[in-house]
């Protein structure tokens, strides 16, 4: 979509969310106490998999201030959630699939009261056999997950093929294989999930939530519970962190079953750490299988591989993840002859979804291990032989698209290439202190930008001139945090030529607002900023065309807008934007406009078992450095430089780019030196965040961001979406550096120090051995 | 639940006679512990030390530190006295937790929670610190080795509380050294830690040598063995390899969510050898 394009770099614009945040004022989803308050809670018995006999709530109801006790039979509607496969019960009627699952919903008039009385229900369950890796699930005859599917525990298989991959791996001269092993991670949001819900005596369902798809959750929240979606009203203020972690019912169908019970009372519900951990949704463990054929010169010639994703006991995302991780295993490079075959598999263990990096996370551990092997095996630079292989624009990439879109992967490995940190290497790592050693490493990366061919990216973005002459940015993509709509704020106040404090910003309501998708993906400012500036187009020829009558103008190109004025340079006379505003009547005072994403044209006949959301045109790219030191005596690893270059078309401004690519690299270290849910059986080891470690200030270097100079000429002033690509580099990265050390290449994450100091005493395996 | 906040000793003894009352000296263990019995609490009595002045400062009297038990790490952390005195204590208190945790815990707290991953115990034992216990019957002392008992275990009688530590200034000892070894770089749980003591002759042979390790076992634990190898040797990786072993075959880790017990061995004896580059 052609756009003006104004000269770089754009002025730092403060963000909208700042000031309420740093001073606390900014109201979350949690921070709601609505007077006459009901409190929500879910009983879950914590058994991984089970028959329900029954469950007893008579000791329960006898308890003061229990209002309700809810069990499967009270809810109406399918009784399933799901954003794509609908298959988790609100409340649990014959079976637990993993230790999460409720089986009661209590109403109480206090928090106290709540907690009483979930400790008095008990469940008469029947223990069933559980399976707790998907080696054992796709086991002939294993304990089923679901019942009556055909397809047993598989959720979804699908191969993306390309050439002739076998054909060509039994010609390659070089050959090598690999596996890699990913574990669970948690989200560690801030704010945990919650939300506020009150049934309206005209039948009207309304809820403020934590949640990144306020629009979606109306069909799923009426699916499940058989109400009209036009009967459900989402509110969705600021989030205190989700990653992914919102997206898709947490709270709201049990919330919405409560407010049911309850009419005219509002109703709470606010997990704590304990519950968060054991019920929300998770990134998936994987395991992946490689084998990468290459050309004596570094080429790469063909890659097979097999991806196991563990979906957990529901569905949730866990196909659409799967295919985006398999969509992305052959890394940015170029590669003729691909075999990918994913796996998204059904356990007892807690349900995986969305998260930062989806899917792709874990595949850029196993190519990017695959290329740092192949480097060995040559005995060649690993960033030569990344640059060798690198996508470029009008590429066809390993999925079988043609990249039309901006490819700037080349710029990042050069930035990394005459950067310091990597020409000084050697010498940095020979100087090492006694008992230590030194080790750098290197990633590239990439992340699809939106929701892929079949699920159509749209979003529809409303603007009004209010009656005082400022804006308001009618939001409809939640902000969790990554700053969209302060970006959403920017583009006006800069399109429109007005102050920033001329803007002000509606957070998403779906009655105010217009349906425009979730806030995932990496699409939130390309979308909605497109359809938002598409809004100030025609914002701007309504606003000329009104002031021309009063200022008795017949050419609008005589007119200009300048802050809180219309102006005529030519004559000097102006026209006050609050004039306009008291002018018009509200319907003028109104632009709307939609903006669909771009898909591939002639996409491949492949991945055909994918129903949507394959394959993607847009990708964000990075190269990333970490120089590494690790203790030989303990196996810590301590970061001490990180870099990271990243592609993400043209930069809206500086600030939240490189928040975004630091908060990714925070979390992807996190993921690679010590981020695990551990599981037992199914049930959560870690479910305190002094068992569940995320890295502390002290455990992060000073991330060094850098942008490269590109554009994408779709996007709203050239931007790609950048919230995920910096999430894949870390793990990666830093296994790299360890390798370099030890001489063997890590097969599994995270990178604990335990598993360092074996390495370190192990003989090196991973020389030369062509 | 129920919380007192006596002034005087006279009136804390009081409150403890309350059926249920628990001391609350900071409360960043029993505080957590508490949570995770939600709803179980209701008649419980918590006692908070922190308004009794007696069970505050530090002083030095002939080379003993005195340390009030209510006092909080930050607190001792910025005591000119005890960072002088008492390096190896303070090297600890800087790594326990975070800045939230060392203003709220006490030294006196970390005692009596007598965990074996407390930060504050292994250079505890290693500088042989003496607890006073005091009660409406008086005050009485002990060494912290014989105070602590086991995990959560200590010699308190019913009515008695840990009022000072009594920490013997290491003089003569010219080098001090606190590692810990924990799953990231704050707000970490110990997964092996070592205090070492080592006093050496002008020529830099060991004349004394004291070990104390936590978290690899049911208490902090010295290791005799591992200090006499140690005596009359200068500390080069040579020399202190034995020593390590003889850590290693000392100590009796679990497996637990941190780490396994074989790494925790194998660095029990690791991080002796970190000497070598010291000093």
């Amino acid at each position: 979509m052609p756009q003006s394009i104004p000269p770089r770099p754009s002025p730092p614009h403060p963000r909208a969310d700042g000031l309420a945040k740093a001073c606390g004022t900014e109201r979350y989803a949690a921070d709601l106490y609505p007077p006459g308050l009901v409190w929500a809670g879910a009983f879950r018995p914590g058994v991984a998999h089970a028959r329900v006999r029954a469950v007893h709530t008579d000791r329960a109801q006898a308890v003061p201030g229990v209002i309700r006790v809810l069990t499967a039979k009270d809810v109406p509607g399918t009784n399933l959630q799901g954003i794509v496969h609908k298959d988790q019960p609100v409340l649990c009627e014959d079976k637990v699939r993993h230790a999460g699952d409720p089986v009661a919903l209590v109403l109480a008039e206090s928090r106290e009261a709540l907690v009483r009385v979930l400790g008095l229900i008990t469940a008469d369950l029947e223990p069933l056999p559980g399976v707790f890796t998907p080696e054992e699930a796709l086991k002939p005859g294993a304990p089923l997950i679901h019942d009556g599917r055909p397809q047993g525990n598989i959720l979804l298989r699908a191969v993306i093929a390309k050439g002739r991959a076998a054909q060509a791996l039994r010609r390659c001269p070089v050959r090598l294989t690999g596996v890699f092993h990913l574990p669970m991670q948690d989200h560690g949001f801030l704010e945990t999930q919650n939300g506020v819900a009150l049934l309206t005596p005209d039948g009207v369902l309304e809820m403020d939530v934590s949640t990144q798809a306020p629009f979606r959750d109306r069909f799923e929240i009426g699916h499940a519970l058989g109400l009209s979606p036009w009967n459900i009203r989402i509110r969705a203020p600021y989030l205190g962190g989700a990653f992914g972690g919102k997206d898709g019912a947490t709270v709201q169908c049990l919330l919405g079953l409560a407010a049911m019970n309850v009419p005219g009372r509002p109703v709470k519900m606010v997990w704590d750490r304990e519950e968060c951990f054991l019920a929300g949704y998770k990134r998936h463990p994987a395991t992946l299988r490689y084998t990468l054929g290459a050309e004596a010169d570094g080429r790469l010639t063909a890659l097979r591989c097999r991806l196991v994703y563990d979906t957990g006991a529901y569905a949730h995302l866990g196909g659409e993840v799967m295919e985006l991780g398999l969509e992305h295993a052959a890394g940015p490079y170029r590669i003729e002859h691909v075999r990918l075959e994913g796996l998204a598999v059904y356990t007892n263990n807690p349900v995986a979804g969305a998260m930062r990096g989806f899917g792709v996370a874990q595949a850029s551990f196993g190519f990017e291990g695959m290329m740092d092997a192949l480097a060995r095996r040559l005995d060649m630079d690993p960033l030569e032989l990344r640059l060798k292989n690198a996508l470029r624009p009008g590429d066809v990439n390993p999925a079988g698209v043609r990249l039309t879109s901006s490819v700037g992967l080349v710029e990042c490995l050069e930035t990394v290439r005459t950067h310091p940190l990597w020409t000084g290497r050697r010498q940095w790592e020979a100087q090492a202190p006694p008992l230590t050693r030194r080790g750098v490493g290197l990633a590239a990366v990439f992340n699809a930008m939106g929701y892929g061919r079949g699920l159509p990216d749209m979003a529809v973005a409303k603007l009004e001139l209010l009656e005082d002459g400022r804006f308001r940015v009618y939001s409809s993509v939640a902000d969790m945090g990554q700053g969209n709509a302060s970006a959403y704020a920017q583009l006006v106040a800069q399109d429109l030529n007005q102050d920033a404090g001329a803007v002000e910003l509606l957070q998403p309501d779906t009655e105010r607002c217009h349906p425009s998708g979730s806030s995932s993906a990496g699409r939130t400012t390309y979308s909605f900023g497109n359809a938002l500036l598409k809004a100030c187009t025609a914002m701007r020829v309504k606003l000329l065309s009104r002031a021309a009558m009063v200022l008795m103008r017949d050419e609008l190109t005589s007119l200009e807008l300048a802050p809180g004025r219309v102006v005529h340079p030519a004559s000097g006379r102006s026209l006050a934007l609050a004039d306009l505003g008291r002018l018009l009547s509200r319907d003028d005072r109104v632009c709307v406009a939609e903006f669909l994403m771009p898909v591939a044209q002639d996409p491949p006949k492949t991945g055909t078992a994918f129903p949507i959301g394959f394959p993607h045109l847009f990708f964000s790219y990075a190269a990333h450095l970490a120089r590494v030191e690790v203790d030989e005596l303990t196996g810590r690893i301590r970061v001490a430089d990180y870099l990271a270059a990243t592609d993400g078309g043209r930069v809206l401004d500086p600030q939240r780019f490189h928040q975004q690519i630091e908060g990714g690299v925070a979390q992807g270290l996190g993921y690679a030196l010590m981020e695990e849910v551990a599981l037992d059986q199914g049930r959560i080891l870690s479910d305190t965040l002094s068992t569940y470690l995320l890295p502390t200030s002290l455990d992060l270097p000073d991330t060094l961001s850098l942008a490269v100079d590109g554009c994408e000429d779709t996007g709203p002033r050239g931007l790609k979406g950048v919230g995920e690509v910096g999430m894949n580099g870390p793990l990666p990265c830093l296994a790299a550096a360890l390798a370099s050390i030890t001489g063997q290449r890590p097969d599994r994450a995270p990178l604990t120090p335990e598993r360092v100091l074996r390495a370190l005493n192990r003989k090196p395996r991973l020389r030369k051995q062509a | 639940m129920n919380v007192r906040l006596p002034v005087t000793l006279a009136e804390l003894f009081a409150a403890l006679e309350e059926p249920g009352a628990r001391v609350l000296a900071g409360g960043t263990d029993l505080l957590v512990q508490l949570r995770s019995r939600a709803g179980a609490h209701g008649s419980q009595t918590l006692v908070g030390l922190e308004r009794i002045r007696e069970l505050q400062g530090i002083t030095a009297t002939d080379g003993v530190i005195r340390i009030g038990a209510a006092e909080t790490h930050a607190s001792i952390l910025e005591n000119r006295l005890a960072r002088s005195r008492l390096p190896l204590l303070t090297a600890a208190l800087a790594e326990l937790g975070g800045p939230a945790i060392r203003n709220m815990g006490t030294i006196g707290g970390n005692a009596c929670t007598a965990s074996p991953a407390g930060d504050s115990l292994p250079p505890l034992y290693a500088l042989e610190a003496e607890v006073e216990l005091a009660s409406r019957q008086g005050l009485r002392r002990m060494a912290i080795s014989g105070f602590i008992q086991g995990p959560g275990r200590t010699s308190l009688e019913r009515g008695e509380i840990l009022s000072a530590l009594l920490v013997p200034q290491a003089k003569g000892f010219d080098l001090h050294h606190f590692e810990k070894v924990g799953r990231r770089s704050a707000l970490a749980i110990a997964v092996v830690s070592l205090a070492a003591l080592i006093r050496r002759d002008p020529s830099g042979r060991v004349l004394e040598a004291r070990l104390a390790l936590g978290s690899v076992g049911p208490t902090v634990l010295r290791c005799p063995e591992a200090e006499n190898l140690l005596t009359g040797r200068r500390l080069t990786l040579a020399s202190l390899k034995p020593a390590a072993a003889a850590l290693r075959r000392a100590v009796t880790p679990i497996d637990d969510v941190r780490a396994t017990a074989a790494y925790r061995r194998q660095v029990a004896g690791n991080l002796l050898l970190r000497l070598a580059v010291l000093a």
